[in-house]
Formats: C-alpha cells, sequence, structure tokens
C-alpha cells in the first residue's frame, strides 16, 4: 500500500477504529516482515523486561550490601579513577551506530544504495567496537575477581545480574552485528535494488529488509538506555 | 516489489529530524552520565535517571523506529501490553520488600 | 532442487475501506467488495520428496507434522500417567516404581502434557492447518521460518526425550520445577535432567516464537479480501489470542529457565538461597526462590489460556456447524476471549497462595481471579444458548462438545473455590486441585481435541471417520473420566495430600483404597480406550467413506477449497472474497440451511441474514 493512499486514511483513534474493522489487513501499509519484527520485539521487551524485573528483586531483597557500581564500573585516566568512564563510552559509540543506522533506513528508501551501504557498514562497525568494549569490561571484571558465583564487592547477585543480563544483551548486538555485514554486502552488490532472492528462505529481497533491520538495531540500543539506567546508574 | 518503489517516490523524512534526534540522545546520555558524575543521590537521583531515560528510550522509538508517524493500530497494540509488565514491576516490588521483610524478621526473632 | 515460483506478482492498486466510500462509494453493487491490498504471496512449490513431506514449507503439511509429534509425546505422557496411578492405586506391585521414578513421571508426564502436547497440538497442529485457510491466505506468510520452528520444536521434543536415557533419569522437580530442591542433589534428576528439561523449553520457546509470529502476522495482515476481524471464525479469534498470549508468557518461562540453568550450571544464586545440605553449606546464598515461582506462574497462567482459549474457539464452531445454528452473541465471545487473555496476565499469583510470597497478594490475585471468571462464564452462557431449541445433530463431533461443556463447567467451578485464598489454602496440595485442574485444562481441551479431530479430519484426508467407533470412543473417554476426577474432588476434601508417592500407614488409607483403586482401573480403561480412537483413524485413513466436499455442510472458508483435501496454496487460481461471518445457519427466506462465507448477497437476495 503506497502512503500516498495511506494519507488518505482517518488518522488518530477514529483511524484505528477503521483500520481494525477493515479486512485484510489491521496495520495499513506496514508489510508483514516489518509487522513480524515488531511483534518479536515486543516479546524481546518481556524477555528483558523479566530479566530486569528479576535484578530488581534480587538487588532488592538481598541483605548483602550492593557494590557502587561508578567504582565498580570506574577506569583511570592517569591516575584519577574517571566513574563509569567505559559505559559512558559504550553509550556513545551505540547512539552513534543508532543513528547511522536511522540514516541508512532513510537512504534506503530513496535507493541511495551506495550511501546506504556505507552507513551499514559505519553500523556494524559501531557495534563492533561496542562488542569489542564490553568484551574489555567483562576481562577487567574478571580480573578484579568477578563471576557469575561470587563477588568480592558485596552481593553474589550483582556478578550473576552483570554477566547474565550484559550477556544477553551483548548476544543481541552480535547478532546485530552480524546481520549488519551480511546486509552491507547485500546492499553493496545491489541485492534490493535487482529483488535478489534470498539464500535460505527464496524470498525476493526488498529495501523494506533495512528497516527491518533497522528496527532490531534500535531495539538494541533501547534496551541500553534501560540497562545503562537500571543496572550502571541506579 | 511495488511497495517500495511507492515508498521511494516521496515521503521520506527529511534529514535535519534524524540528526536532530541524534543530537538530542547525546545530550540526555550526557545528563544521565552526569547524575552519577555530580553524584546526587536519594530521589533526586532516582527521578533524574528515569526522566532521562524514558525521553531517551521515547525519542528512539519515536523517530528512530518510526513510532511516531506508524497509525494507532499498531502503536496502540504495541504499547498496551507493557501494562502486564508494569504490574508485574509494582508487585515485585512489593514482593521484594516483603523478601526482606521476613528476611530480617526471622533473622532477629527467630522462626 | 528446481525451484518454480507463482510469477502472478501483478500490481494491484491499494485501497483502503475509507478511500473505496469515497471513489466507489456512490455504487449500488452490494457485492462489491473492495480489491486486495497486497500482492499475490510468492510460494515455494517443493518438488521432491523431502522438500514436500519432511523439509516442507506447506502450512498443513507443517501442521500434521507438529499434530503427529504432539500425539506422540502425549502417547508417552499417558503411558506415565498409567504408572503412576498403577502406584497409587496398588503401591508396591510394580517394582520397579520406586519413589525416584513416580516423581519423574510426575514431572515429565505434567510438562509433556502441558507444553508438549496440548500447547504444540493446539497451535502448532490445529494453528498451522487452519489459520490459513479460515482467513483465506495461501500459506502462513513466512513459510520457511513456519518449517523452521517445527524442526526446533521437534528438536525440543527429543532432546526431553533424551532425558529419559541419561545417568540418573529425567528430573523428579514436579512439572512446576521450583528451586531450590529443582537443582539439589535429594530430587531425582537434577542432574543432567533437569538440564535437559531446561534446554529442552528454552528450544520451545524459540522455536513457538517463530510459529506464534507467523500465526499472529497471517491473522494480522494476510486475511483475504472480505475477511474482516469480526468475520473470522471464532477458532481463529482463540488461536489468535492465544498465541498473542504465548508471545508474551513464553519469555518469562525462558528467562526463568536461563537464570536456573545458570543456577545450576554456574552456581549463581539467582533463586538459591543460603543452603546446608546433610550438615554442609553451600556455595549458594541471597537468591530468592519465591522470585523463580512469579516468573513461572507469569507464564504458568497465560498458558493456561493458551491451551483453554483455542478450545474455546474451537468448540464455539463445532457446536454453531453441528446444531445448524449461528453462535449466540458471536461479539461477545470474541470480547470474551480477547478480556480473557488480557486478564490472564493479571492473575498469576493465585497459584502461589501457599508460596509464602506478600501475604497482601492475596486480596490482588483473587479479585482479579474471580473478574476472569465474567467472560469465561459469558462464554458457557452463549454455548447453551446456542444450543436451545437448536436442530442439534447428535454426531460424535456434538458429543465431544457437550462432554466439553459439562467437564468444563464442573472444572470451572471448582476453579472459583481454588480462586480464593481462605478456600485455598487448606485444599491446595490435595487431590482437589488435581482433579480441578485435570477436569478444567486436561479433558476440557481434549474433548475439543477429539471432537475437532472427528470435525476436521474429512478436510485433512477426505474420509470420514466412522460414527459407531467415534461414539463408543467418546463414552468410554467422558464417562471414564469422570470417574476418574469425579472422585478426586472427595479424596481432596479428606485432605488427600498430592504429590505423595505412597500413603503408607496414615488415616487416609484405610478410608481411600477403594476409591483409589476404582480411579486406577478406570485410568487404565480410558488410557486403553484411546486406542479405539487411533485404530478408527488409522482404519479410515484407507477405508473411511469418502467425505467429499464440505461433509458438515459448514460456512467457514477451509472447506471451500477448489480441491479437497486442499493442495498447495490453498485456493486454486483466485483467493475467496468473504461477504460474510461463519455462522450463517438456517437463515430464514434461504433455500439451503447454511449460507458459506464465500456466497455473496446477491445470490441470497430474500435471505434476512445479519449484517456483519
Amino acid at each position: 500500500m503506497s502512503d500516498h493512499t495511506l494519507d488518505k486514511l482517518p488518522g488518530g483513534y477514529k483511524g484505528m477504529a477503521a483500520d481494525m474493522s477493515s479486512d485484510q489487513t489491521a496495520f495499513k501499509g506496514v508489510q508483514w516482515g516489518k509487522t513480524m519484527m515488531w511483534i518479536f520485539l515486543l516479546s524481546d521487551t518481556f524477555i528483558f523486561s523479566c530479566f530486569l524485573i528479576s535484578y530488581m528483586k534480587g538487588r532488592a531483597s538481598t541483605v548483602v550490601d550492593w557494590p557502587n557500581t561508578s567504582e565498580v564500573f570506574s577506569l583511570h585516566v592517569g591516575d584519577v579513577p574517571v566513574p563509569l568512564l567505559l559505559i559512558a563510552i559504550m553509550t556513545f559509540v551505540l547512539i552513534t551506530s543508532s543513528g547511522t543506522m536511522a540514516l541508512a533506513v532513510k537512504y534506503g528508501y530513496e535507493r541511495n544504495r551506495k550511501m546506504c551501504a556505507w552507513l551499514i557498514l559505519a553500523t556494524a562497525i559501531g557495534g563492533l567496537t561496542f562488542v569489542g568494549m564490553q568484551a574489555f569490561e567483562w576481562s577487567k571484571l574478571i580480573h578484579e575477581g568477578v563471576r557469575p558465583w561470587e563477588n568480592p564487592f558485596g552481593a553474589k547477585q550483582f556478578g550473576s545480574f552483570f554477566f547474565m543480563i550484559t550477556g544477553f544483551h551483548g548476544t543481541h548486538v552480535s547478532i546485530g552485528v552480524i546481520f549488519l555485514f551480511i546486509f552491507a554486502r547485500k546492499t553493496f552488490r545491489g541485492d534490493f535494488d535487482t529483488g535478489k532472492r534470498g539464500f535460505f528462505t527464496t524470498m525476493k529481497s526488498d529495501y523494506v529488509a533495512i528497516e527491518i533491520l533497522g528496527l532490531y538495531w534500535h531495539f538494541v540500543d533501547l534496551v541500553w538506555v534501560f540497562i545503562f539506567a537500571f543496572f550502571y546508574l541506579w | 516489489m511495488d511497495e517500495t518503489q511507492n515508498k521511494a517516490q516521496g515521503s521520506t523524512h527529511k534529514i535535519g529530524i534524524y540528526l536532530w534526534i541524534w543530537g538530542l540522545l547525546f545530550v540526555l546520555s550526557f545528563c544521565s552520565y552526569m547524575v552519577d558524575w555530580f553524584a546526587f543521590q536519594g530521589l533526586l537521583r532516582w527521578s533524574l535517571i528515569v526522566i532521562f531515560m524514558l525521553l531517551k528510550a521515547g525519542l528512539i522509538m519515536a523517530f528512530f523506529m518510526h513510532l511516531f508517524w506508524e497509525r494507532y493500530a499498531l502503536v496502540n497494540v504495541l504499547l498496551w501490553p507493557m501494562t502486564a509488565i508494569a504490574c508485574f514491576i509494582v508487585l515485585m516490588a512489593a514482593e521484594a520488600q516483603y523478601t526482606v521483610f521476613t528476611r530480617a524478621f526471622y533473622f532477629f526473632v527467630g522462626g | 532442487m528446481p525451484d518454480e515460483y507463482n510469477q502472478k506478482n501483478t500490481p494491484l492498486e491499494a485501497q483502503s475501506s475509507e478511500t473505496m466510500s469515497g471513489s466507489s462509494g456512490s455504487t449500488t453493487d452490494i457485492d462489491y467488495v473492495r480489491p486486495a491490498e497486497v500482492p499475490e504471496q510468492d510460494l515455494y512449490h517443493g518438488h521432491s520428496f523431502i522438500t514436500k513431506w519432511v523439509f516442507c514449507q506447506d502450512a498443513k503439511v507443517i501442521g500434521i507434522q507438529y499434530f503427529l509429534t504432539a500425539v506422540f509425546t502425549g502417547i508417552v505422557g499417558l503411558i506415565l500417567s498409567w504408572l503412576m496411578r498403577l502406584q497409587l492405586g496398588f503401591p508396591e506391585l510394580v517394582p520397579f516404581i520406586t519413589a525416584e521414578h513416580y516423581y519423574q513421571f510426575v514431572t515429565m508426564h505434567g510438562m509433556i502434557m502441558i507444553v508438549y502436547f496440548l500447547t504444540a497440538l493446539f497451535l502448532g497442529g490445529f494453528g498451522n492447518y487452519l489459520v490459513p485457510l479460515m482467513v483465506g491466505a495461501r500459506d502462513m506468510v513466512f513459510p520457511y521460518v513456519n518449517m523452521v520452528s517445527f524442526w526446533m520444536f521437534f528438536i525440543a521434543v527429543c532432546v526431553l526425550m533424551a532425558s529419559f536415557f541419561v545417568p540418573g533419569g529425567p528430573t523428579g522437580a514436579g512439572w512446576t520445577l521450583y528451586p531450590p530442591q529443582a537443582i539439589l542433589p535429594g530430587s531425582p534428576g537434577s542432574g543432567i535432567g533437569i538440564i535437559l528439561m531446561l534446554v529442552s523449553l528454552s528450544l520451545f520457546v524459540i522455536g513457538f516464537t517463530m510459529g506464534g509470529l507467523n500465526y499472529l502476522i497471517t491473522i494480522l495482515q494476510a486475511r483475504t479480501r472480505g475477511m474482516t476481524l469480526m468475520r473470522m471464525p471464532l477458532t481463529i479469534w482463540g488461536i489468535f489470542t492465544a498465541t498473542a498470549l504465548a508471545m508474551l508468557a513464553f519469555p518469562a518461562l525462558l528467562v526463568s529457565c536461563i537464570m536456573m540453568t545458570l543456577d545450576k550450571v554456574l552456581e549463581t544464586s539467582f533463586f538459591m538461597p543460603a543452603i546446608i545440605q546433610a550438615g554442609e553449606v553451600l556455595d549458594y546464598g541471597g537468591g530468592s526462590p519465591v522470585l523463580f515461582q512469579h516468573l513461572f506462574w507469569f507464564f504458568g497462567h497465560p498458558e493456561v489460556y493458551i491451551v483453554a482459549l483455542p478450545a474455546f474457539g474451537i468448540v464455539s464452531d463445532l457446536i454453531s456447524v453441528h446444531a445448524r445454528k449461528n453462535i449466540f452473541g458471536y461479539r461477545m465471545m470474541v470480547w470474551a476471549i480477547v478480556g480473557i487473555g488480557a486478564l490472564s496476565f493479571f492473575v498469576w499469583a493465585h497459584h502461589m497462595y501457599v508460596s509464602g510470597m506478600n501475604p497482601w497478594f492475596g486480596f490482588f490475585f483473587a479479585t482479579t481471579t474471580l473478574i476472569i471468571a465474567v467472560p469465561t462464564a459469558l462464554k458457557v452462557y452463549n454455548w447453551i444458548i446456542t444450543l436451545f431449541k437448536a436442530n442439534i445433530r447428535m454426531n460424535t463431533v456434538m458429543l465431544f462438545c457437550l462432554g466439553f461443556i459439562v467437564t468444563f463447567v464442573n472444572g470451572g467451578i471448582t476453579g472459583i473455590f481454588l480462586g480464593n485464598v481462605a478456600v485455598d489454602i487448606p485444599l491446595s496440595d490435595t487431590y482437589f486441585v488435581i482433579a480441578h485442574f485435570h477436569m478444567v485444562m486436561g479433558i476440557a481441551p481434549l474433548m475439543v481435541i477429539m471432537g475437532a479431530v472427528y470435525h476436521w479430519f474429512p478436510l485433512v484426508t477426505g474420509r470420514m471417520l466412522n460414527e459407531r467407533l467415534g461414539k463408543w470412543h467418546f463414552w468410554f473417554t467422558f464417562l471414564g473420566a469422570y470417574s476418574i476426577y469425579f472422585p478426586m474432588h472427595y479424596l481432596g476434601f479428606i485432605g488427600v495430600p498430592r504429590r505423595y508417592f505412597e500413603m503408607y500407614d496414615s488415616p487416609y488409607v484405610t478410608s481411600a483404597t477403594g476409591l483409589n483403586e476404582f480411579i486406577t482401573v478406570a485410568a487404565l480403561i480410558v488410557g486403553i480406550s484411546q486406542f479405539i480412537f487411533i485404530y478408527n483413524i488409522i482404519t479410515s485413513l484407507k477405508m473411511g467413506k469418502p467425505a467429499g466436499k464440505n461433509p458438515w455442510k459448514a460456512n467457514s472458508l477451509e472447506w471451500l477449497t477448489h480441491e479437497v483435501p486442499p493442495t498447495h496454496g490453498n485456493w486454486g487460481e483466485n483467493l475467496p472474497v468473504v461477504h460474510r461471518w461463519p455462522y450463517d445457519f438456517n437463515v430464514p427466506g434461504a433455500k439451503e440451511d447454511y449460507i458459506t462465507q464465500t456466497t455473496a448477497p446477491s445470490e441470497v437476495l430474500g435471505a434476512e441474514v445479519e449484517k456483519t
């Protein structure tokens, strides 16, 4: 469905009632793949929410003191400990990559193949940097004696929740990075212009796929916003 | 397929809006980092963290994920399930208080 | 392998209902249905045996694969229940049923029946087969993902079954897998068994997410022309809502599985408090076992409705077709399904009244539990009013529907008992609970499944099942199930505790021995009578009476394909166009007693149809 006809539909809640009572599609103009990604992300939101709720319950009910995160995650610049320095850099890297992804989606829809591909590549490199810094952070903490089952700074659950939540988020980032590289190659090759068929699914490639990947990538960023706030800052 | 060809004919969003949001996200991230830098404590810290977090999340969802431009049918389907999570959060917060209470009670008073 | 695609991706001018009424609203053509919004679906047609029957992308074949796999696990679950009943009715009769084995049977029976049998059968089996057909799509929207979904489920079942053969055997922690006991050496299968169970559940969740996305998007975005949400059969509404619940509830299960796996493998302390075992202080400390219960039941209660809602939907359709009457209060039924689905996320801790959670939660959860009974009761009333003064065909399908209503009302009423804290506390962990949930989510959905198999078997195979055997099967199952579970209510009232391997010389034994033996005999008979059903299916495959097209004279789309059984792509050249809801039975003024969904208004001018 083209945007041209979409604009003629009523908006707001009136439009919602009309869409829901119409035939064929409930979400007008939203492609199947994009709907799927949205519903999947909703489901994934529940996964991360459950993790964070468990973390809240665990942290709030422990009788041993929770470590001071801004000390634990501080980096020494020269001799001065700067609290949360690495985490701040990671946040900035991830937001940067989110921005390049948003622009890649825009250029994709404008059929600007080169620009789109370079931006996806930039996003992938940003994601890779993030994963790299996370690996550094993990090894630093492990070096200091933090383990999933113990923690020299206080409550055991600190180590457990830290490795589990950031690990699960890092897995999401890594999967995203892999797909970003694949998509960068596909875009450079022009798959989305020629409608080349997918290797596994045998379905035609389409620029919508970049928006779908973009949704996933922004979601990863979104989750980081919550982890940053609740795990590192709280 | 035809959908993108139609889409290409016009209404992608201006680049300015993305750059604006991008900039705002940097500013908000910086602000939330400053919360830790100045070591605010107590209610002030928590409310600032949550406000900046929600603003960032809202900007990402609304503009980067295009939810602002989506039709209400999709937006509502995505946001209403969060009430279940909200309920879960509130109840687990209460549950955590109670767990701490019982732990303290049985530690000091005994079973 | 050679590829072949539909090359008919002709661009169609997109229009919405609103622009339609603007541009061509002046037309008086009463048969007008606005043109298609989305282009024809691209389908991959398999040619070899492997792509057609093994790694098949056709939702109908995937549905049958799901069905057969689920039935296989169901039979395993049935055999486990026999072994449990043998021990309870005749203690120490079978020497190899030790206490450890008994608990392993209990655990595996529960998990298999709820997750791997009922969920997979309703959503994977019926969902895959019926969703594309009933909404008028050519296939699921992502056939490849759908195929992967089945194979993930298959691997999950393999992992689960593998746990029977590992050292220590399968986990014996009870189907709720409560920590800390689930992963401590005291309970059977706390080594590899519990890990395999958690891995298997995680795989199931991943596989199911893939399938669930397919069902949801197919229903939301791939309906045929004229098929509005309020014209969908209630079967689809049930499957749709159940799938939506699954997408939001399974995450909690996945999270609790991951955390417990870490507790077991890495000795983290998410759910593990400080523990002294046999005088030795373990490394665990500070965790919260009640957190697991909350996560588990945040999944577990919606799971009850994941099983129940498809049953509600399917039984509504079966009753309507075989009573030749429209379903009473269709819209009320839809909203009841949706309302139950939404509320099911706010009632979970009524399973935990005796868990030691915050005592104030009892108020909240008892209230929400009683609220959720309202839409459920509405549905029961509507089924009964549908039957009232209807032209009921007393065939096997209808018998199973009536059996469902009776067992469901029975189980539902005991549910209201258990939803109240004050009543629940003495009754929880007794046989009353067993009776309640077997009635409401064991027997009742099974009745629907069997009715549905008798109903749709002609569609899938082109042959009818034997009616005479079907009636025998029904009466054995229905009366037998009642003889099993009805006495259990009494056992619960006199306080016989559940999950006890043997009562030894406790006072319960003297008064309950006879009843326990009776229940065991009944359970064996009911179990064996299921083989009548399997025999019926196998013989009817080859020798059943040919069904022909639309043997039940139903209205919904799945009976209106060009070929019966439907082939890949479902609809031949053109997709069907829908003009009405699927419940136009016995409409005054119509020639036949049914008007199919594809019948245009101009073909039935004299009929006083409902406007849908």
